[in-house]
């Protein structure tokens, strides 16, 4: 560089820079506008009664903490952060088993391991609304094969959206079939650059297929079984599509996870001001996991 | 960065040398050899079976709907009664407003990321975090404000005000995936362009970009997919005007619900394009889905 600094003058590394900042700066002043300005305006109408019916309750502060108390004793809100805990931890462990079984058996160097590999993707991929739509058909008795074929056997079973006692698991079970490859996926390449020669060794020594798993295998995908199930529980606060379209949070409240409530309060009901103070929640909620994950190490962007 | 996308790569198709540790054998029983790729594909048949049963479904002429056999003549009813609504106006919309957004996260995220992997500057790692941090970020969080905003400002209900929302998530995708394409060109290259007189976005324009060429097109294709995937945000910012087709479907659903074939050939149209672009780029599919998850 320093051979190009001398060609092209004195001012060449500045000129540089500035180039440099020319590229950069209309993205961090979009960025600016589109994220940090409306997070900004959310905290400030979580602070305000805004609602349809109260449009110039918008720069009314007098109360400001007035949502937050609501909240507080709303058992609606406080439910539906219950049947979030449980959708997230239900569905991130079963994705997280069933991807990292499907990644064990498909580590293979075989044609068909490596083209069901491929197709094993197609869930991730997919429009969700389309996945929605896909277990709409399943869980409706009318046109659902499972529904039908149970009936033909003699035991027809209630849809399982329409039950209350397992609409979740039903939207659990549906997420992952969704959301599964993605951990397959991970594991899969954290597979692919665990070292041979340990695992060679140890054969040489009598390991069982298990010890090798156990001993070896497994405390190598650990760390990226760990940065999986904390993406996926950070993904897993943005449920909506399925919900929205196989139970509408129903039957009763069931499956209304804190999300789909703030929704309800905003676009249902217009009370923007104290959706908003939900949207807070969540975010913040949000932003602690995401922090669990730096705190991890994982997205040091230099350290290698 | 490049270090971890030969692993990824791998995890989809490429081959693994040190896979048998076994000594070879000879002639191993033939359920012993294929055990692991039957099973395979066998589980792949039951997870994808919901899948192709909504294919199959689209195809299935509509007085057959509540028969159970898999014997019927494939009719493109379904497809064909799609012409007659307004269907077809709301797939267009959805085109128009995933090409939108991705020439403009492009235009506007391209040089950003050039930017990001030549020019080591304090708090650029700050930076680089918290643009990546924007895609974490719940889309409720967004609606509000910008279903408020676009209430004052007239872009509720259009095509462009859906596309600028679709920046929140496209714009981190653009600048974190194409830094790792930019950092794959050595510098050496565009040095020797400096030396010849260019500047440093002349040098970009014609060393750097041509040659992270197919990096590029990954990349446009992922922020179409995340686009066109989007329903959430479709639909609250929408009504009629710029409804997109997964609005749509969801229409039919509501309002239209008995009509399973229809509904079924929607669904199946809408998710084509993802299911085509998925097979034609999937190796870098796979670096931008998970992108920000691999340890670099």
């Amino acid at each position: 560089m320093a051979s190009i600094a001398a060609l092209r003058g004195p001012g060449w590394e500045a000129a540089r820079h500035r180039a440099f900042l020319f590229g950069l700066a209309p993205s961090l002043a979009v960025l600016l506008a589109i994220t940090l300005l409306p997070a900004a305006a959310l905290l400030v109408a979580s602070f305000t009664p805004l609602s349809l019916t109260d449009p110039v309750g918008t720069f009314r502060f007098d109360d400001p903490l007035v949502n937050y108390r609501h909240l507080l004793a709303d058992e609606r809100f406080l439910g539906s952060i219950g049947t979030q805990l449980k959708l997230s931890v239900a569905s991130v462990v079963l994705q997280l088993l069933v991807g990292l079984g499907l990644a064990l058996l498909l580590d293979g160097k075989s044609k068909v391991l490596g083209a069901t590999r491929t197709v094993f993707l197609i869930p991730m991929v997919l429009p969700p609304i389309v996945v929605a739509l896909i277990w709409k058909i399943m869980f409706t008795p009318d046109v659902s094969p499972i529904h039908r074929a149970l009936e033909a056997v003699g035991l027809p079973v209630r849809s399982l959206i329409a039950n209350p006692d397992t609409a979740l698991w039903a939207i659990a079970f549906a997420d992952t079939w969704q959301w599964f490859p993605f951990t397959m996926l991970m594991v899969l390449a954290s597979l692919q650059m665990i070292p041979s020669d340990p695992i060679e060794a140890a054969s040489l020594d009598g390991a069982t297929r298990w010890q090798l798993f156990r001993y070896i295998v497994f405390p190598h995908i650990r760390p990226v079984l760990i940065v999986c199930g904390l993406f996926r529980l950070i993904d897993s606060f943005k449920a909506f599509p399925l919900i929205y379209v196989l139970t509408d949070g129903g039957p009763g409240t069931v499956t209304e996870v804190t999300n789909y409530y703030g929704f309800i309060q905003a676009f249902n009901f217009s009370y923007w001001g104290y959706a908003s103070a939900i949207a807070v929640v969540i975010l913040a909620g949000v932003f602690l996991l995401s922090w669990a994950v730096g705190k991890l190490g994982w997205n040091d962007h230099d350290r290698r | 960065m490049t270090g971890a996308s030969p692993a990824i790569d791998g995890a989809i198709g490429v081959v693994r040398e040190d896979e048998d540790l076994a000594p070879p054998r000879r002639r191993r029983p033939w359920l012993q050899a294929h055990g692991r790729a039957l099973a395979a594909v066998l589980l792949l048949l039951v997870v994808m079976f919901p899948f192709l049963w909504l294919v199959q479904l689209a195809f299935k002429p509509a007085a057959d709907i509540f028969e159970d056999g898999l014997l019927f003549t494939p009719t493109l009813e379904g497809f064909a009664s799609l012409l007659q609504g307004n269907f077809l106006k709301s797939f267009w919309n959805s085109l128009a407003v995933s090409t939108l957004s991705t020439v403009l996260s492009l235009a506007i995220g391209v040089p950003a990321a050039y930017a990001l992997t030549r020019w080591r500057f304090p708090g650029r790692d700050r930076i680089a975090l918290w643009i990546l941090v924007t895609r974490m970020a719940p889309p409720i969080a967004f609606t509000i404000p910008f279903f408020l905003a676009y209430r004052w400002l007239g872009l509720q209900d259009t095509l462009v005000g859906l596309a600028i929302v679709y920046l929140t998530f496209n714009l981190a995708i653009v600048i974190w995936l194409m830094q790792t394409f930019f950092e794959a060109v050595p510098p050496a290259l565009e040095e020797a362009a400096y030396i010849d007189g260019c500047g440093v976005w002349q040098a970009f324009w014609r060393i750097t970009l041509p040659l992270a060429a197919p990096g590029l097109a990954a990349t446009a294709v992922l922020c179409f997919i995340f686009s066109w995937n989007d329903f959430f945000y479709a639909l609250i910012l929408t009504r009629t005007n710029a409804i997109t087709a997964p609005v749509a479907i969801v229409n039919f659903l509501q309002y239209e619900g008995w009509e399973w074939t229809k509904i079924a050939a929607s669904g199946t149209l809408v998710m084509l394009p993802v299911v085509i672009f998925t097979v034609l780029v999937r190796t870098y599919l796979v670096r931008g889905l998970t992108a920000g998850g691999v340890k670099d």
